[in-house]
């Protein structure tokens, strides 16, 4: 899954949550599904390390 | 000019000065004319009135030192590379100090500039036919790149801008750079090899930035191979080559142009503060849309409960009503009503007398009244 399509899912979840027309029973799986896109999307943006390479001095490292 | 030979004996002879003078007096007579070649080692200097170079014959090798008043040279910002072709305009010249012919330039001016642009236009409807630059074949950058490819010159200012631009908007950007020539005749060839590099290495999308320069800078950024690699890789790719003026073939060919290299490191990374107050948002939203729904079933729960804890009592008073009125029939249909009417109920022993023929006389009864009663003995019967 990318980052898009998990935010998009959320955000449909989101949506059809604050209709407040859902059933109780699918309310709640829809909220532990929408918890879990939250929480995929968040770690996707924690765990970016903010790294500027440059090819060459990889090129450089990969050589045995 | 008369030039003086000195006579030994029959021989006439020149001093190298004079031979000198008089040839240039000749040559000065000569036409200004416009010479067409290829400039090569151009000497300038600060220190210098003129400025020097050799116009080759691309054809032939043949060459000509030509001079031109450095003044003018810098007026005329041609920015000269090795190679550029021009036409010179002046007159044939001797350097009479040092006996060196050459052309002296009154003008310069770059040629071939047509010549490129109508091979380029050539290339762009060639390219244009093949569906190269279609609208339909540009994809979509992706939201959150995973790392970004940047392909660019070693020092330059348009990395640095891609660079700084990225990492503001989204500081935990991931970014590979892959430096190489931007111009020049390898330009080409290294940027088309820099791409696959970085498509080896694995980018989800690739910049290629260059500042702005001459046309013929540019020129690579419209090379076939360039403009089709661009075309044919594999992850998207945001072209910022030269001015907003210059499109090369390259910006046509990418999924996305960018004005300036600035631009294009906005384009290809999110603005981190907004997608974080975006998820924020979301988070926020289905907590309170779980609650809504929690809510409404418990508000919906307690009612019913209500109902349920009332549903006894109001059974209970149904059922007491429904007695008392039972209890009123019943009342109304006891014998006691009708003795208040004036009737009496007659026993013999325990049984209810209820005909003339179920006693005999002398035979002792009992009279219950309304109110009280009292025996008697049966005089006759009928």
């Amino acid at each position: 899954m990318t980052f898009e399509e998990a935010q998009k899912e959320l955000e449909q979840i989101v949506q059809r949550l604050e209709s407040g027309e859902t059933p109780l029973d699918e309310a709640l799986k829809l909220w532990e599904r929408g918890e879990e896109l939250y929480r995929f999307c968040k770690e996707r943006l924690d765990t970016a390390e903010g790294k500027i390479e440059e090819l060459a001095s990889r090129a450089e490292a990969a050589k045995p | 000019m008369k030039v003086e030979a000195i006579d030994y004996g029959d021989r006439k002879v020149y001093s190298v000065g004079a031979f000198n003078r008089g040839v240039a007096s000749w040559l000065a007579r000569l036409p200004t004319v416009w010479v067409e070649g290829e400039v090569t080692e151009l000497r300038r200097s600060d220190r210098w009135a003129s400025v020097f170079f050799t116009l080759k014959d691309p054809q032939d090798g043949s060459c000509l030192g030509v001079s031109m008043a450095r003044g003018q040279f810098d007026a005329l910002r041609l920015e000269l590379a090795d190679g550029a072709r021009v036409h010179a305009y002046g007159r044939p010249e001797l350097f009479e100090a040092r006996g060196e012919f050459r052309l002296r330039a009154l003008s310069l001016e770059r040629f071939g500039l047509g010549e490129h642009l109508a091979a380029l236009e050539r290339l762009k409807t060639k390219l244009a036919a093949e569906g190269l630059f279609a609208a339909e074949r540009k994809r979509p950058l992706p939201l959150l790149p995973a790392r970004i490819g940047l392909v660019t010159g070693n020092d330059a200012a348009a990395k640095r801008d891609v660079l700084t631009a990225v990492t503001t908007r989204f500081p935990p950007a991931n970014v590979l750079v892959a430096e190489t020539y931007v111009q020049g005749p390898r330009a080409a060839g290294a940027v088309v090899e820099a791409l696959r590099a970085l498509c080896r290495e694995g980018v989800d999308v690739v910049v290629v930035a260059r500042g702005g320069g001459s046309f013929e800078d540019l020129l690579p950024f419209s090379d076939e191979r360039l403009v089709r690699a661009i075309a044919d890789c594999p992850v998207p790719v945001v072209s910022a080559v030269g001015h907003e003026q210059d499109t090369p073939l390259c910006d046509l060919a990418a999924d996305v142009r960018a004005s300036t290299p600035s631009v294009a490191g906005r384009l290809v990374v999110p603005d981190l503060a907004q997608l974080l107050e975006r998820l924020g948002r979301s988070r926020a939203g289905l907590e309170r849309g779980a609650r809504r729904s929690l809510d409404r079933e418990r508000r919906r729960l307690d009612g019913t409960h209500e109902r349920l804890a009332r549903a006894p009592r109001l059974l209970l008073e149904r059922r007491r009503a429904v007695l008392e009125h039972s209890a009123g029939r019943l009342r109304a249909l006891s014998p006691k009503a009708t003795l208040e009417r004036g009737y009496a109920i007659v026993r013999a022993g325990e049984q209810i007398v209820r005909s003339g023929r179920a006693v005999e006389p002398g035979e002792r009864v009992d009279v219950e009244l309304a109110e009280g009663g009292f025996g008697a003995r049966v005089e006759e019967t009928r």
